[in-house]
């Protein structure tokens, strides 16, 4: 027993705090006198989700490798009646785990830090106790996601964040725009939803009706038994073909989540939400929940060699898909966006490959550099009212302070040396190195994630230089950027701090527990410096192309004949993506449902009333032979008795004639 | 042939001649004239198979007690007693299904013996020992149905019915 | 002891019961109506009558009683039709049956 224990049965008060905060905002918000003091509660109960979630993970780093299990069964059924022969129950519970608690610190800082953010960031929209409430109801959901001690209440509150991201990327739902990005999003997740869904009735209907994890079921499909994998020696032994489609439907669930190549074309769009909600939702936590999802599984339920090798595929490519889209677009939030997706195919690379830690440890500090580019465009957005980067330009002067904060995370995303990003990516790239002899197809898209680190460098030095450098706006009209009050200043210089230095976190040895068998500092083999010092240097070289092409206010001009105008135009139009799927929905959907409609107007519909006219018409005749006329009535019965005599007397002797009987 | 054979044909001829006049005639009077003759002929026909307390029945409830009831009723009904009742034409729906099913009674009458055969005679204490010892539930039976008919009766004819 | 000729006292039913369904089917005077009715029961009662004397066992008497019953109810019939008569005459003025289509005015 360790001194923590305690505290760890009371981690459902995590979500429980931010429930509080929805309550009341959400039902009270309204009545209060300013919009702010609504604001103020839900920060306040954020913060003590945070000052505990953050005393839980410091519990679990101090007592290695505990795992804490509290839950409750809420359904339970006996053998005799499911069709799990040892019975069934539906179980809602916390687990703490290392991995659980590594979120926990990530989910609840980048929280506290945005809903403080927003107090002034959001501060003139009308919406304010509505904003809070959608943003209360996501840490619910969020904490209750990375707490979940089995499969179904992993779904339930993956469901959950995903309704959340919905609301909140509509939040200006009187924008067209707004209201279609959040379909979209709700939508394309759901694509990947349902297969998750179905993976997990593949792994109950494999695992759960007999041999070793009989028992599965009966204890409500939970993740751990003490601190093992509940499944055990199964999980290791996973190779049959139907695992393995369990295994890609887990990876369709992660990439529709996670915005992966092929589902991918939601993100961008979603930036359509407040620049706060993309730093907390849409870079931080919920699309990490993917790869989050990817480590569970791979943990506890297990990746068959087939499933690893689509999810090094499906990271690594998406990895270079998203960066070079990243490239040419000019809007400062859509281009921190592409670097998200970007990222998000490091880390599920890194999981695919066998190295869940060293995704996650990516994740850990992904999140605080990606929330501070976002914060600080954010704060650009909010200075200057536009998002267009060709028309910024110098702000560096105005905005000290956030052009710095900007800086910083570009440093730390583009894996400057010393820099969070540096630590993790590294460790990334060489666990895939690692690999690259399990299997030929690693090679290509290690070489993927390699590329990308340049360009992920250039793209976001030159969105850099674009804003910031030079001597002023270009576009004179722009009003005169200042940096933001202190309430919007404080998020940004701990989140600079944390993407400064988190990734050095990992050398203490009590964190390092967190993530256990990370391999933290990246020690590989004997080639690991080569790769660092290639991958630092296509970094570097990033940083300097952008520099020439965009530093000091200059503004690179690709001239109009060169045949790359071609490619640019192809990547501005997203690879004509979302115009495919737009095809596929206007040709193939439409057109189904077209016929579909048809098939239900004219042959359900109208069987159902050709019956009914049918009836109808016989009824009408049918009542005309009711004249009320005795004589008519008797002569009904008159023609029954004929009807009778006939039969008695001629048909039913010639049927028996017919049969041969007597 | 017999001469009850004989009289059987005649008193026959005479009911099937007069139940179509009765429904032929068109003065409701002469209706119930006819018909009171068909009763007595039927009556006849008891009394020539010996079966006498039916024939005295025949007599009393329809030669008397029926015909003077429907007497009543055409009195009651008209305002003139001889008024000739209006002509209905005859559909051929109800005439055809008539005669077939006249047709098919015929058939199955013409299928049964012609060979003459005895009759059995019953004294008129056979019968009131059948109908009070073995078959006196139907004659409670009928009993029953007669007071409720009573009631019934009188019930649709009382005054300030509407 | 005398002889008959079971063919002719069917036949007779037969043709009695005919003219009773034709008068029950063309004839509009419910009196009429009544007065075909009794036609075609009597022509059933006929036949209780005749099957009772050609029966060969002692039970054969049980078609008289029974044609006594019958001719009981056919009695009642009548009583109950003519109260009818009498009432549809008060209501409507007249004993048309096809006047008379609905239960109530």
């Amino acid at each position: 027993m360790g001194a923590f224990d305690s505290l760890f049965q009371w981690a459902f008060l995590v979500p429980l705090f931010p429930l509080l905060g929805l309550v009341i905002v959400g039902f009270f918000g309204d009545r209060m006198k300013k919009a702010e003091f609504g604001g103020w509660v839900a920060v306040a109960f954020s913060g003590m989700a945070m000052v505990l979630g953050v005393l839980i993970a410091v519990g679990e780093a101090l007592t290695p490798g505990r795992y804490t299990d509290v839950s409750y069964a809420w359904l339970t059924l006996p053998g005799t009646q499911s069709v799990f022969s040892n019975g069934f129950s539906l179980v809602m519970g916390t687990l703490v785990d290392p991995i659980s608690a590594l979120m926990l610190i990530v989910v609840n800082v980048v929280g506290f830090l945005v809903m403080l953010y927003s107090i002034e960031y959001m501060h003139h929209d009308k919406g304010l106790p509505r904003y809070y409430a959608e943003l209360s109801l996501f840490l619910v959901a969020m904490n209750g996601l990375i707490l979940s001690d089995n499969l179904l209440e992993f779904f339930l509150f993956w469901e959950l964040v995903g309704v959340c991201s919905y609301f909140l990327i509509g939040f200006y739902y009187e924008k067209p725009s707004a209201a279609s990005a959040a379909k979209e999003a709700f939508l394309v997740t759901r694509v990947g939803d349902v297969l998750f869904l179905l993976g997990i009735f593949i792994y109950f209907a494999t695992y759960a009706t007999s041999g070793g994890g009989a028992g599965w079921a009966a204890s409500g499909f939970k993740f751990t038994t003490g601190s093992t994998p509940f499944l055990g020696s199964l999980v290791g032994s996973a190779s049959s073909p139907t695992l393995t489609i369990a295994g890609l439907m887990m990876l369709a669930g992660a990439a529709g989540k996670s915005a992966q190549f092929p589902l991918d074309v939601w993100l961008p769009d979603a930036m359509e939400g407040p620049t706060t909600v993309s730093a907390l939702i849409h870079a931080a936590t919920m699309v990490a929940a993917g790869v989050y999802l990817l480590a569970v599984v791979s943990l506890f339920l297990g990746f068959t060699a087939d499933d690893r090798l689509a999810i090094v595929a499906v990271g690594g490519f998406t990895t270079i898909w998203a960066a070079s889209m990243a490239v040419v677009n000019t809007d400062i939030k859509r281009v921190v966006a592409y670097s998200t997706i970007s990222q998000l195919g490091y880390m599920v690379l890194a999981v695919g490959a066998g190295f869940a830690m060293v995704g996650l440890y990516h994740l850990f500090t992904h999140a605080f550099f990606k929330a501070l580019l976002f914060l600080a465009a954010g704060a650009v957005i909010h200075a200057v009212g536009t998002q267009d980067l060709l028309k910024m330009g110098g702000l560096g002067k105005s905005m000290r302070i956030t052009s710095i904060a900007f800086l910083i995370g570009a440093l730390s995303l583009s894996g400057f040396p010393g820099f969070a990003g540096f630590w993790s990516k590294d460790d990334v790239l060489a666990s895939v190195y690692s690999q690259v002899g399990a299997h030929p197809l690693y090679w290509p898209f290690l070489l993927c994630a390699l590329a990308t680190v340049f360009l992920t460098a250039y793209y976001i030095f030159r969105a850099w230089f674009l804003a910031f450098s030079g001597d002023h706006p270009r576009d004179p009209t722009l009003p005169h950027g200042h940096d933001a009050p202190w309430a919007m200043r404080l998020p940004l210089l701990v989140l600079s701090v944390l993407a400064a230095v988190a990734g050095l976190f990992a050398f203490l040895p009590s964190f390092s527990s967190l993530l256990p068998g990370a391999n933290v500092p990246p020690v590989y083999g004997s080639t690991d410096l080569v790769l660092t010092a290639v991958s630092a240097g296509l970094g570097l070289g990033g940083i300097g192309v952008a520099y020439v092409m965009w530093g000091n206010g200059r503004v690179f001009q690709l001239p109009s004949g060169s045949p790359l105008q071609g490619a640019r135009t192809v990547l501005l139009r997203r690879y004509y993506m979302k115009d495919a799927y737009d095809w596929i929905g206007l040709h193939g959907v439409y057109r189904l449902a077209r016929a579909a409609d048809f098939v239900d107007q004219f042959v359900i519909d109208g069987s159902i009333r050709g019956i009914e006219r049918a009836f109808s018409s016989l009824s009408n005749g049918m009542r005309r032979l009711q004249t009320g006329v005795v004589s008519d009535y008797a002569a009904y019965v008159v023609t029954g008795l004929v009807g009778v005599l006939l039969f008695f007397l001629f048909v039913a002797p010639w049927i028996f004639r017919t049969m041969g009987g007597g | 042939m017999s001469l009850e054979e004989l009289a059987f044909l005649v008193l026959a001829g005479i009911a099937i001649g007069t139940a179509l006049a009765a429904l032929l005639v068109r003065e409701l009077v002469h209706t119930i004239l006819w018909i009171s003759v068909f009763f007595v002929a039927l009556s006849a026909i008891y009394f020539l198979l010996q079966a006498d307390f039916l024939g005295i029945l025949q007599l009393g409830v329809y030669a008397g007690a029926v015909t003077i009831l429907l007497l009543f009723g055409v009195m009651v009904t008209r305002k003139r007693i001889f008024s000739r009742e209006a002509a209905t034409g005859i559909g051929p729906f109800p005439l055809a299904l008539a005669l077939v099913s006249v047709v098919i009674l015929a058939g199955v009458a013409s299928g049964l013996p012609t060979q003459p055969a005895s009759v059995q005679t019953y004294a008129p204490a056979m019968l009131s020992q059948e109908l009070f010892t073995t078959d006196g539930g139907w004659l409670v039976l009928l009993g029953l149905t007669m007071l409720s008919a009573l009631a019934g009766a009188i019930y649709l004819v009382r005054e300030g019915r509407e | 002891m005398t002889d008959f000729v079971v063919a002719q006292f069917v036949g007779l039913s037969a043709a009695l019961l005919g003219i009773g369904l034709f008068g029950i089917l063309t004839r509009r005077n419910f009196i009429l109506l009544l007065i075909a009715i009794e036609i075609a029961i009597n022509a059933a009662v006929l036949n209780f009558v005749y099957f009772a004397g050609f029966a060969t066992g002692p039970g054969g008497v049980s078609g008289q009683a029974a044609a006594v019953v019958i001719v009981g109810l056919a009695a009642t019939e009548v009583a109950v039709g003519l109260a009818i008569v009498l009432a549809l005459n008060r209501q409507r003025g007249s004993i048309n049956v096809a006047e008379a289509t609905t239960l109530r005015q």
